[in-house]
């Protein structure tokens, strides 16, 4: 399922949302953070990134980071 | 209403009679005000009464979102909030961004929430989609800002959006603000009082409707290449890392690298100069503070504290009264005079005062927040002071603008000495001394003036104002020269744009807009049809209103538009581009020159009929 890896490095996570952002707006045609497939929590400074089931590594999400916190790879094609 | 970008709703709170209503945001309204700020202004003028107290039960407070809020665009995260101000005396706005609150509160579905009367107990507002109510909030009384943050995030999944204020607001100090998120501010002029005098401890705030953009493939398209120019920005990574830091090297970047635990963005922000700090070592090892800015927090170093942990300390112990520290530093300061004078007597310096140290600042502090003996007159701001000790007193006082002390210029915290719009804006936008509607590339000392019309393209200057901007100076060699009042205009007519959509206004983030731009990212995102020229009418309209709203309420330019003394002379102000010392006659011309360049009249400020009928206004 999808064509990217997505690759997390928390430390670098503002808490930004623009990834819930973009991926909610992505699925839902409305910008909705809590309809993302993907969540970043904050607390206290330390930072939790976790995908829903439904994350299809559409890579909306690392499009929007700005911090290097969320990077895509293409997955290479199996043969 | 069914445009993008809105949420569609206003919300009405009314404390005293305990009732809730929302009424549906009326098209006119965005057609005429853009959004946000703008509206936010609007309505504060419909809903105030001209000469209510401040502090009374029938002052209005009126919050607002733009309809970019909560689109994934750069930093749109600004909330506003306009009310009438009691250390100003002036109807007036203050702005924040925020992790989630703007965000939230347009996912709930409100646009706007206008609050009014007085709830006879502390109480909070839950507004969570259209589940609205009045809560009990004794258990939150006496919290801090950051603990009440905290115990609504326990208490609820976030995203969630916290309003809320500390011992400062509610026990009315007059320089009191309120914090969204924790981390930004609503402040100076004291609209943390205004909370707590409706015994308002906080608003929280969660929603999961959505919002739209009108045409999502116009959307996309301006999108994609806008984003891409952030990221090509050369400063980019350098902002991200060292946030305000950047501007303002307060400390060596070591030593901002060792209390640096993580760099933070408002909602949608993609430069970030939000802080987690962490003092490394000493009496407070292990301290975490969560803060607007790391160089908020450093801000005693400036007042002559030597060990930047002290001022650390300090400075997230006012945060977390909701305490403005630029009005706390200089009444303190006021007062240390007062008593080497004689004026305040030693009976009543139960602690020294010195500026330098971080028990006799925390001591007075506490003292303010419980108005306890001094402090009581302390928690009344300049004007209680000067009240107190009277005419002996007011020669000791530092420059003081509508009662407040402006944060920057000669004796303020931020000594910036070339007069560049920010500086005369502290004079000229309604709610006191804030240098936040005051932007323009002024910004940076000595620039070359080359750079400046690119800048002002982007701010959207008609070409034909540039002329009036950039002209020869009349004395001298025929050097050019900036007029600071007639671009003031456009820097207050620029904030009132970004604000009005919802957009930060922060240098880092308004040099990634431009005013084109945004005319066609505010057509995608709402609908409605608009070009430049239709914003620029919009802006005049609203900024103008501001005005209208304090000259209802007696704002006289002899009165509150007065230039203080102490920036003239040889510790003075230097005009921006030839750095000689700046004289008052200069700087009166200035005030005039921006008036007229609003269509108000040159002496008194006071908008003319005929600008009046062009922008479609009338006093009410
Ligand atoms: S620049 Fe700072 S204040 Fe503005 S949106 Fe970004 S983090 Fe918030």
């Amino acid at each position: 399922m999808g064509k990217y890896y997505i690759t997390t490095v928390i430390e670098n996570c503002s808490g930004c949302l623009r990834c819930q952002l973009g991926c909610s707006e992505a699925n839902t045609r409305k910008f909705k953070p809590i309809a993302a497939h993907i969540h970043v929590e904050m607390n206290d400074g330390d930072c939790a990134i976790s995908f829903t089931d439904d994350c299809i590594a559409y890579g909306i999400c690392a499009d929007n980071c700005f911090y290097g916190a969320l990077t895509k790879t293409v997955k290479e094609k199996s043969s | 209403m069914n445009l993008g970008g809105f949420a569609g709703y206003i919300l009405h709170i009314n404390l005293t009679d305990k009732t809730v209503e929302r009424t549906p945001l009326d098209l006119g309204l965005a057609e005429n005000y853009i959004g946000g700020l703008g509206i936010t202004l609007k309505l504060a003028y419909d809903t105030i009464q001209p000469g209510v107290d401040a502090l009374g039960p029938d002052n209005t407070i009126v919050l607002g979102a733009g309809p970019l809020v909560g689109t994934d665009l750069p930093a749109t995260s600004r909330v506003f909030a306009v009310t009438k101000l009691p250390s100003s005396g002036t109807i007036g706005w203050c702005g924040a961004g925020g992790f989630n609150f703007g965000c939230e509160l347009k996912n709930a579905g409100y646009d706007h929430i206008i609050i009014s009367g007085k709830a006879q107990n502390p109480v909070y507002l839950k507004i969570i989609d259209d589940d609205v109510q009045i809560c009990d909030a004794h258990n939150l009384w006496g919290m801090g800002v950051a603990e009440t943050c905290e115990a609504f995030w326990k208490d609820y999944e976030r995203p969630l959006g916290v309003l809320s204020i500390g011992r400062a607001g509610e026990n009315k100090v007059a320089f009191s603000m309120a914090f969204i998120d924790r981390i930004s501010t609503l402040g100076r002029g004291g609209f943390g009082a205004v909370m707590g005098a409706k015994n308002l401890k906080a608003i929280m705030v969660k929603g999961k409707r959505g919002i739209d953009v009108a045409d999502r493939k116009r959307y996309r398209a301006l999108r994609k290449p806008f984003l891409e120019n952030i990221r090509q920005y050369p400063y980019l990574k350098e902002w991200q890392s060292l946030g305000m830091l950047k501007s303002f090297p307060i400390v060596p970047v070591e030593t901002y690298e060792r209390i640096k635990k993580r760099r933070l963005a408002c909602v949608s922000c993609p430069v970030g100069c939000k802080d987690i700090i962490e003092i490394p070592d000493g009496p407070f090892n292990g301290m975490v503070v969560h803060t607007s800015s790391a160089l908020n927090l450093l801000t005693g170093l400036t007042y002559g504290f030597q060990d930047y942990r002290e001022s650390i300390k300090l400075i997230a112990t006012l945060d977390e009264y909701g305490m403005d520290m630029f009005e706390f530093f200089g009444l303190m300061g006021f007062a240390k005079t007062l008593h080497e004078q004689g004026i305040i007597q030693s009976d009543d310096i139960e602690t020294e005062i010195r500026m330098d140290s971080l028990a006799s600042m925390e001591t007075w502090a506490g003292k303010i927040v419980a108005r306890e003996g001094l402090g009581n007159v302390l928690a009344n701001g300049f004007k209680g002071m000067l009240e107190t000790f009277g005419e002996d007193s007011k020669k000791y006082a530092p420059s003081l603008v509508k009662g407040i002390h402006p944060y920057t210029g000669p004796g303020s915290a931020l000594p910036w000495d070339l007069f560049g719009t920010m500086e005369l804006g502290q004079v000229l936008d309604p709610r006191g001394p804030h240098v936040g509607s005051g932007g323009s590339p002024t910004y940076f000392a000595k620039r070359p003036l080359e750079v400046f019309p690119r800048h002002f393209k982007r701010m959207g200057i008609p070409a034909s104002a540039t002329e009036r901007i950039i002209t020869s100076s009349d004395d001298s060699d025929g050097e050019q020269t900036l007029n600071i009042g007639i671009l003031l205009k456009y820097s207050h007519s620029w904030f009132s744009l970004l604000g009005s959509m919802g957009i930060c206004a922060r240098g880092q983030i308004n040099r990634f807009y431009n005013a084109e731009l945004c005319a066609q990212l505010y057509e995608a995102v709402t609908g409605i049809k608009t070009d430049l020229d239709e914003l620029r009418l919009r802006v005049d309209r609203i900024w103008t209103l501001y005005r209208m709203a304090n000259l209802r309420e007696g704002f006289r330019r002899d009165i509150h538009e007065v230039l203080p003394e102490q920036w003239f002379g040889d510790n003075g102000f230097k005009e921006y581009v030839s750095g000689k010392p700046l004289q008052i006659d200069q700087a009166q011309k200035m005030i005039e020159d921006y008036y007229e360049e609003w269509g108000w009249d040159r002496k008194t400020g006071t908008p003319t009929g005929k600008i009046l009928e062009k922008l479609g206004l009338s006093y009410s």
